[in-house]
């Protein structure tokens, strides 16, 4: 008999009834949201020191490599930025920017855009696409996150897509940190050290 | 004298060891007492929480299957190991079979339990550790003592001391910001030039077929993203139903774990890269490993099935704070590993671990999926009595104890002669040593015995 039909002949039992497993979550207790304010909610939570973000505001998309210019000044880093293949953002002017679409062992700046933010957490999410590639975004030092107010949710519940699941889903929640030395909080562990939110009005 | 014994006497006797896990446990207490207030009904979401995993353990077979058949749909291959052995070789034949000579490892307790580090060491094959913990004990050429925490017991001088020793480029300030600057620059280039990421999982989606893991650190990521190959290693108890029940795990998981609302990372991955994806893995394979959950859950440890690694039963135990996590001997330290343990590695060598326990209760309070830790820990000591493990002056004195407690005059006679001899003994109102309680007084003292019973003041009181 092979392993696997060893293990499931000893885990033999009734098929899970969907409608049990969904009232297993009805009403789920979970962090209150205003709904009605989840600009502000999700900034307050952007803004905890466990997810230690900064953010900047923008009105509409051809603003957004000026913002990107002013955190990288501000920094004191070189407008050099690793940017990913993604069409929204051609029509953009980067005059200003060295840009590359592969990031280096220590990337220092990247940009990416989140499909959505929830405001229980703060988290962004993102997918993984063609025009999305994961790596850049873990290797880089300074985050720098596109984010339109409108796509603000308010639970996790609603970070998930929709469908087939994409090949990585993730949310990223703040700077990669570790307390593994004496449970002491330092930042930028293995990955970005600074998350830059840049929330776009239109 | 057992292995235990000796253990937990050699901790006892290590003053920096106390320091090392105190800072670490009392932190992480105060910050999930914080977290858990914040949270709307807690106590709701425990309940709610032990409740999914139970649904899920009593239809196992059936969500595995599910989660099995969704993996393959997404890309993934799906492997089945019944010991840890076998776990450990499939593990390594697709390793070979991929030409792999180097690892790199996200911190999996999974993979402890199977001896996965020592597999890859036999076969040859490079291993990288890039959690800083486990970048610590491996450099140390030690095992985890906590889950969370796998270096808990080190304290920043001793961390520095091997940095110094060990890195190729290694701080020059004595912080621990600096400490952790000089682990990043050693690992990064290891992560991305492993041919091979091993992970473990914290959760598996079963209508998804994707694998969850959280870090703070990034880790998992940058370990996962760039080789050609993920293998991901999960016990077969580490099933959900479905997205939403896994963010209710999450939200349970952080604050109870970290006092975080949640991990900086939560990523779920679902197969292999994609056609056009600029990164990702070529292949991923998962490896359902069993090594003990399915006996498990007939013997009357299914409860224990719904452990979701968070170690607040070890912050919150006065046991574990004072002996740190490498006295238990096993994987898995504090209550949660006392359960474990015996189940694992056999009950006649791990026969200890269920005394090493004050049954005070804290473990199961804080359990964010309510795990009846100290009736399970009860259980294994009835078992161990059942079948004659306890020594021989144990099963003397219990049994003459309960001839006596079974005369209540006698009892109350023996008490009343007992209690004036301790009396006797006791020095401002406490007893430092007690003769054939040596090994209880040498590292605690007992109060001195009230000036009269209870029995004596409630007789007293009946009689007005």
């Amino acid at each position: 008999m092979t392993a696997r039909n060893a293990i499931l002949a000893r885990l033999k039992g009734p098929k899970p009834i969907a409608s049990e497993a969904a009232s297993l979550l009805d009403a789920p207790e979970r962090p209150a949201v205003d709904a009605s304010a989840l600009e502000a909610e999700f900034l307050a939570r952007l803004a905890l020191p466990s997810v230690n973000a900064s953010h900047d505001r923008i009105a509409s998309l051809a603003d957004l490599p000026a913002a990107i210019a002013r955190y990288l000044t501000d920094q004191q880093e070189p407008l050099t930025l690793c940017c990913p293949p993604d069409p929204r953002l051609t029509a953009c002017d980067w005059s200003a920017f060295t840009l590359h679409a592969d990031a280096a062992p220590d990337e220092g700046a990247t940009l990416a855009i989140a499909r959505r933010g929830v405001a229980e957490t703060g988290s962004l999410i993102f997918e993984t696409s063609p025009i999305a590639p994961m790596l850049p975004n873990f290797l880089t030092l300074h985050h720098i996150v596109l984010l339109a107010i409108r796509d603000i949710s308010p639970h996790l519940e609603d970070a998930p897509p929709p469908g087939p699941q994409p090949r990585a889903h993730y949310w990223i929640t703040g700077v990669s940190g570790t307390t593994d030395i004496e449970g002491t909080y330092v930042r930028g562990a293995h990955g970005p050290r600074f998350l830059h939110v840049i929330l776009l009005q239109e | 004298m057992s292995g235990f014994t000796d253990r937990a006497d050699a901790a006892l006797a290590d003053p920096i060891l106390k320091i090392a896990v105190e800072r670490t446990t009392g932190t992480a207490e105060a910050k999930r007492a914080i977290a858990v207030d914040a949270f709307p009904d807690f106590e709701a979401a425990r309940t709610r929480a032990a409740a999914i995993k139970d649904h899920v353990i009593a239809h196992l077979g059936a969500y595995l299957e599910q989660f099995e058949a969704s993996a393959i749909a997404s890309g993934a291959q799906v492997h089945w190991a019944q010991t840890a052995d076998e776990a450990c070789r499939i593990v390594i034949d697709i390793c070979k079979a991929a030409g792999a000579r180097t690892v790199a490892r996200s911190k999996s307790m999974l993979g402890e339990e199977i001896g996965l580090p020592h597999a890859l060491e036999e076969a040859g094959i490079v291993r990288v550790e890039t959690d800083l913990a486990e970048h610590i004990i491996q450099l140390a050429d030690e095992r985890p003592s906590h889950i969370i925490w796998p270096a808990m017991h080190k304290t920043r001088e001793q961390v520095s001391a091997l940095f110094r020793a060990k890195h190729a480029n290694p701080h020059e300030e004595e912080t621990i910001a600096a400490m952790a600057q000089s682990a990043r620059r050693e690992l990064r280039g290891a992560m991305l030039g492993a041919d091979v990421g091993i992970s473990g999982a914290n959760f598996l989606i079963a209508d998804s077929g994707a694998v969850c893991t959280v870090t703070n650190e990034g880790n998992a990521e940058l370990s996962l993203v760039p080789p050609r190959v993920h293998i991901v290693t999960a016990g077969i108890e580490k099933i959900v139903p479905s997205m939403p029940h896994a963010i209710h795990m999450l939200r349970m998981l952080a604050r109870s774990a970290t006092g975080a609302a949640l991990t900086q990372y939560t990523t779920f991955y679902t197969g292999p890269k994609r056609a056009g994806d600029r990164d990702g893995p070529e292949q991923m394979h998962i490896v359902l490993v069993d090594n003990g959950r399915t006996k498990m859950r007939e013997e009357g440890l299914a409860e224990m099935l719904r452990c979701i690694r968070c170690g607040a039963c070890m912050n919150h135990c006065v046991v574990f704070r004072q002996i740190g996590g490498h006295a238990y001997g096993g994987t898995y330290p504090g209550p949660m590993g006392a359960v474990l343990t015996p189940a694992l590695d056999g009950l006649a060598p791990n026969r200890d671990l269920a005394h090493a326990c004050t049954l005070n209760g804290k473990c199961q309070e804080v359990c964010p999926v309510k795990i009846p830790l100290p009736t399970l820990l009860k259980g294994w000591r009835e078992k161990s009595w059942r079948e004659g493990l306890e020594p021989t002056s144990m099963r003397w004195g219990l049994g003459f104890w309960a001839w006596v407690a079974r005369r209540p005059a006698l009892y109350r006679l023996g008490t009343a002669v007992a209690i004036r001899a301790i009396r006797l003994i006791g020095r401002k109102g406490w007893i430092d040593s007690l003769p054939l309680a040596s090994g209880w007084t040498k590292h605690r003292d007992l109060p001195k015995p009230a000036a009269r019973s209870f029995m004596a003041q409630y007789q007293q009181e009946q009689r007005k």
